[in-house]
């Protein structure tokens, strides 16, 4: 008797590593063999009708035992067969050497990647970004910023103009004067200085416009970047190692700056800035023109109503082109402006 | 402005090499934009040799051997040589053995192939005279034979040529420079003393050339000076005289236009020299040109004036205009005698204009323009006086005919040094400010500060010709161009925190840019300014005309952008020409637009994306339609911050167009601070364009006030962690009938029919079908409801009672027929 539910065990246990990749219909027909009508297991469990009365209660706790065992074995084949039926419904493996199609990582501009570094630099040491429109009045862009009426930086051949009957809804004017596309950023710093009291440290970038002629170093339009820093006690000092601090960060550890004292209409001692830095392999040992700065003119407070006597202040802009050619060695400002596949696919 | 160091040394004893001096320029302001070195220093051994014979060498097909005279009495020498541009007779440089040459190259007799040299004939880069190696230097004029070599050649100079900025006029001049690099270098200056006053005494008889001189402009021309000499002989100027204008860079013309041209390049002073003979009436009289008046200037072009322009006149006519240009009329040539020698002072603002106008810029105009000093004008034209009578003889007839003052007087600044020392942010001594000014050779005294009698306060003498200097932090400047800015000190940055945070536009800009950028789009940028066919093309001529600017520099860049997408499409097309896989592409900044009469500045993103072009794959991806960028727009609008609400029901684009009509749709509008279009551009128009395939976009507007504004940030809500129970509903509808209408209409009659009980959370639609099986005219729209608590599990009868009350209530009014 014993032996007998052993024997189908054992037979469901064989069986069923005999049965492979069974199909559906395969594994039912089998498993009737056992736990069908006329099965093996459905027969010796009728046969416990038969039994005397004491061996009764032992029996069934053996077919029990049986019955779960075989269920197991059931249920292993089963998910053996499911897991087959799965793999098989996923098709041909892949060739993983296919090009996967129409894949296309995008881009940001290079001026946008230049623009966002130098904002994260100056951002770490508490500058944010302040932003103006790029359609201004000679207030802004020139008046304020202590730029004489007969200065040639107004005059028709360098500063684009619109004419006299243009009204802007959202560009505010001092007074009467012309609107002009803004020839720098400082403009920025003109509006927010109005609106805000000091202290205060800004930078904004933006596009400007000169009236250039498109050559491989100029454009009519282009990318600067200007930061103003307003304080108690802000030094010629403080504006050297702000510089340093933005340029060893841009540029490497190595990189030194020089001052050379210029002339800007806004700044006072103003300078013309030098770099080098050995990282740069063809530009590394000379020293490299690339931007200016200066302490805030004051005459530039006194126009936005600040006390000169009270509050100094640093400037200083830079020409994002400029930075993106030396960083990456473009040698056609124009490539900028062509956005060329093949160009802005370089920076992705 | 080319600088000779030669001349330079008149004037100061710069013994200091060639680079620290450019170095030194550089440091105090003065960009060195070249620096060229001519002629040729002493070079020991060296001398003028004469080629005698030439043959060719024994042993090697490219050299010969020569006989060449060094010196008058010795015999000539053996010189193999390697050259090939000389003859027999030329003069050419030779170096005996024991000179050292450019290069380091020792010269000693040695043997070439096999034949004796005793000496080498050099090429000028050999001599250290550029680069040219390609031949011998032939001595033009036949020097003396022997002659060393540096004296059979012009002397050696260094050119530096540097850019003065607008603020430093008095720099204008070798002086002005001298004097700069005395203050760097602490050394003495020499001001060429003016003999004028001892050795040509004035000839005290009535002055024969000029009555009286007077300004009739004052404004213009406040103070102007005439002074006569007679009996010059105009001739070619001696030798030293041209040496110096040709160093850098001007013609000679006679001993006496030289003179003024030199003394302006001297002290910075321009000058100017009439014919005395030629002028009518025996005055000058500065006023404004007359109407109508022309001048024949000496650059042999007639010009008409302006009644703006100032004039140097006789009694008859303008005779030159005023610090720009002389007249040919009055000039001075070989039969000139007798010269009237003008130095004036003119308004810097009027004459840039007037040189602006008439397009003409002299170094003359160039420095009035800037500011010459206004009481130089009396030394420079005695200079000028001393130097016409040394070359070209003469009597000087004074004295000086005056009119007017000089415009501006010597002046002071008081400035404490604690200022500069607070200025700069770092330790320099008083001693150190004081002599950083006084080098500058401007008068320092001590004075109390009335304020705290304890410290010192310097008071600053300035004279007239520094104009850049009014104001004590004018004179912070000169104390650290003096002290040196390679000297401030490192520093760490100084950054106390502030309240304050980026711009929302920018902060906008970069997350559309990641957003964008994500989705596989590249940034691109173009300019601001397109052309007026485009703009009147897309937009109304009314808005052309107000975006035009008024003076552009190309047609094709004469207006401002109104949308950035035709710069998108010149991109696409450039991309398509030159066969490059193509992409989306996408630009932010700013546009203009005309609206109600008024301008607007808009901040703006653009996005394009091709469809049916580039190269096939091997398995193509699913090409872009209406429903992409439509996606795309309205997940940049939500960035933005527009309310979800305001998104659900574009409406189709009309009329408008880049934008194809029936495949493009609109939201918002500008009044309430955005407007977006999206779609499918207009497909005439990227065919004219000859753009292959179709174009889908998206071009989206916002008032930067909008972006500006200040949105409550998110609280959060709690939700329910009971299931859900959805329920799916397919509608017969109206084939026009716009999704949403439906949906929303849905939606109203599922929260009627749950009232209180429990939420709709929400009404989506799953499935659009249109066709086979259904009536003509109407499509299928099947809906998903799902209805959650957010107390309890929701019962199966409420839901199923809520559910039968929604079909009820959405086919009451037949438009809508449930499809079973």
């Amino acid at each position: 008797m014993e032996d007998s539910l052993e024997a189908i065990v054992e037979e469901a246990e064989s069986g069923s590593r005999g049965l492979g990749m069974a199909s559906r219909a395969e594994f039912e027909a089998w498993k009737a063999g056992f736990v069908g009508p006329r099965g093996s297991f459905t027969l010796a469990r009728k046969r416990i009708a038969d039994l005397p009365r004491e061996e009764k209660p032992e029996y069934g706790r053996r077919l029990n035992e049986v019955k779960q065992r075989l269920d197991r074995i059931f249920e292993q084949v089963l998910e053996r067969i499911e897991m087959a039926e799965l793999t098989a419904s996923l098709g041909d493996p892949p060739d993983p050497t296919l090009p996967p199609p129409g894949w296309d990582r995008g881009s940001s501009h290079l001026l946008t990647q230049v623009r966002e570094a130098i904002c994260t630099i100056l951002a770490r040491v508490g500058f944010v970004v302040a932003e103006g429109p790029e359609v201004e009045t000679e207030f802004f862009c020139f008046d304020a910023l202590n730029t004489p009426s007969e200065h040639p930086a107004r005059d028709l051949q360098d500063t684009y103009y619109l004419h006299s009957d243009a009204r802007f809804a959202n560009v505010s004017k001092r007074d009467d004067e012309r609107y002009l596309l803004r020839t720098h950023t400082s403009t920025v710093q003109i509006r927010t200085m109005l609106e805000q009291q000091p202290p205060l440290r800004i930078i904004s970038p933006g596009r400007c416009f000169r009236r250039d002629t498109a050559d491989a170093t100029h454009g009519a339009n282009f990318h600067q970047i200007e930061a103003l820093y307003v304080d108690r006690d802000v030094t010629v000092k403080d504006l050297k190692a702000i510089l340093d601090y933005l340029f060893r960060n841009l540029l490497g550890p190595d990189a030194e700056t020089r001052f050379r004292p210029h002339f800007f209409p806004y700044t006072e001692p103003s300078f013309e800035v030098d770099f080098r830095s050995r990282h740069l392999n063809k530009v590394g040992k000379e020293w490299m023109e690339i931007m200016g700065c200066g302490m805030v003119d004051p005459v530039v407070f006194e126009s936005v109503g600040y006390d000169p006597a009270v509050w100094s202040g640093y400037a200083f802009g830079l020409g994002i082109e400029r930075i993106a050619m030396t960083l990456y060695g473009v040698d056609d400002i124009r490539y900028f402006y062509q956005n060329d596949l093949r160009f802005l696919r370089q920076f992705a | 402005m080319k600088i000779s160091l030669n001349w330079l040394r008149n004037y100061v004893a710069l013994e200091h090499s060639v680079a620290e001096i450019e170095q030194a320029l550089t440091l105090i302001g003065f960009e060195v934009e070249e620096v060229v070195e001519t002629g040729l220093a002493p070079v020991p051994n060296v001398v003028v040799g004469e080629v005698l014979e030439r043959a060719p060498h024994p042993n090697a097909d490219r050299l010969s051997v020569c006989r060449v005279r060094t010196s008058p009495e010795e015999e000539p020498r053996n010189i193999v040589c390697g050259a090939s541009n000389y003859s027999v007779g030329d003069h050419v440089p030779v170096a005996l053995p024991g000179a050292k040459l450019a290069g380091g190259l020792n010269i000693k007799q040695s043997k070439l192939r096999g034949v004796v040299s005793d000496g080498m004939m050099c090429s000028p880069r050999e001599l250290g005279l550029g680069e040219d190696h390609d031949g011998l230097l032939i001595l033009t004029g036949k020097p003396a034979v022997g002659t060393p070599i540096h004296e059979a050649l012009p002397a050696a100079d260094v050119i530096f040529d540097i850019e003065v900025t607008p603020n430093r006029p008095d720099c204008l001049s070798h002086i002005g420079i001298a004097r700069e690099m005395a203050a760097y270098f602490r050394l003495e200056l020499d001001y060429p003393v003016v003999r004028t006053s001892t050795q040509h005494p004035f000839v005290a008889t009535e002055n024969p050339c000029l009555r009286a001189v007077r300004s009739d402009t004052p404004a213009n021309c406040p103070h102007y000076r005439a002074y006569c000499l007679t009996g010059v002989r105009v001739a070619p100027s001696p030798d030293w005289l041209r040496e110096r204008l040709e160093a850098i860079g001007l013609r000679p013309i006679n001993n006496v236009v030289d003179v003024t041209n030199f003394v302006l390049h001297e002290i910075g002073q321009p000058l100017h020299a009439f014919d005395a003979a030629k002028l009518s009436g025996g005055k000058i009289i500065v006023r404004q040109a007359h109407r109508g008046e022309t001048l024949d200037m000496l650059d042999g072009k007639r010009r008409d004036l302006h009644q703006q322009m100032t004039v140097i006149a006789d009694a008859d006519r303008a005779i030159a205009l005023a610090g720009i240009m002389g007249g040919i009329e009055t000039e001075v040539d070989e039969t000139t005698t007798d010269v009237v020698l003008e130095a004036a002072w003119f308004n810097p603002a009027n004459i840039r204009w007037a040189a602006r106008r008439v397009g003409v810029a002299t170094d003359s105009s160039y420095r009035f323009e800037r500011g010459v000093d206004p009481e130089g004008t009396e030394y420079a034209a005695l200079r000028a006086v001393d130097l016409i009578a040394e070359i070209a003889g003469g009597s000087f007839c004074g004295p000086a005919l005056i009119d007017g003052a000089p415009p501006m007087e010597d002046r002071e600044i008081d400035i404490a040094p604690d200022y500069v020392r607070k200025r700069l942010g770092f330790a320099l001594e008083d001693r150190e400010i004081r002599e950083a000014l006084e080098s500058l050779q401007l008068e320092v005294s001590e004075i109390e500060d009335p304020a705290d009698p304890e410290q010192a306060t310097y008071r600053v003498g300035i004279p007239a010709f520094r104009i850049d200097l009014e104001r004590p932090i004018d004179l912070v400047e000169e104390v650290l161009r003096m002290y040196g800015t390679d000297r401030i000190p490192d520093a760490v940055v100084r950054a106390p925190g502030l309240i304050a945070e980026d711009s929302p536009i920018v902060r906008f800009q970069r997350r559309v840019n990641v957003s964008l950028v994500e989705k596989g789009f590249h940034e691109c940028m173009h300019y601001s300014m397109r052309s007026e066919d485009e703009v009147r093309g897309w937009f109304s001529h009314a808005a052309a005309d107000t975006l035009a600017l008024t003076n552009p520099l190309a047609m094709d860049q004469s207006h401002l952008r109104p949308s950035l997408v035709p710069g998108l499409l010149d991109a696409m097309l450039l991309n398509q020409n030159r066969r490059n896989t193509p992409s989306g592409l996408f630009e932010t900044g700013r546009v203009f637009r005309e609206q109600d009469g008024r301008l607007w500045e808009l901040f703006s993103i653009a996005f394009t994306l091709p469809a049916g072009v580039g190269d096939p794959q091997w398995r193509n991806p699913p090409d872009p339609d209406y429903y992409t960028v439509a996606g795309i727009a309205k997940q940049v609008l939500e960035l933005a911050g527009v309310a979800p609400e305001l998104l659900r029901e574009p409406v189709p684009v009309l009329g408008v167009d880049p934008w194809q009509e029936g495949h493009s749709a609109e939201l918002g509008d500008l009044q309430e601070g955005f407007l977006a279009r999206f779609g499918l551009l207009n497909v005439a128009m990227t065919r004219g364009r000859d753009i292959a395939g179709m174009v889908y976009g998206g071009s989206i507007h916002f008032l930067p006030e909008f972006l500006a504004e200040v949105r409550p940030q998110p609280r959060y809500r709690p939700f329910s962690l009971f299931p859900d129970s959805t329920r799916d509903l397919a509608l017969l509808v109206d084939r026009e009938q716009p999704a949403e209408r439906v949906r929303s209409e849905l939606e109203s009659a599922a929260r009627e029919a749950t009232g209180e009980a429990f939420d709709v959370e929400s009404v989506r639609i799953f499935d659009v079908y249109e066709g086979k099986g259904l009536p003509e005219g109407r499509k299928s729209l099947a809906f998903s409801i799902r209805f959650r608590s957010a107390h309890r599990t929701l019962k199966e009868e409420e839901v199923a009672a809520a559910f039968q009350r929604i079909q009820e209530a959405i086919t009451r009014t037949n438009r809508y027929a449930i499809r079973s």
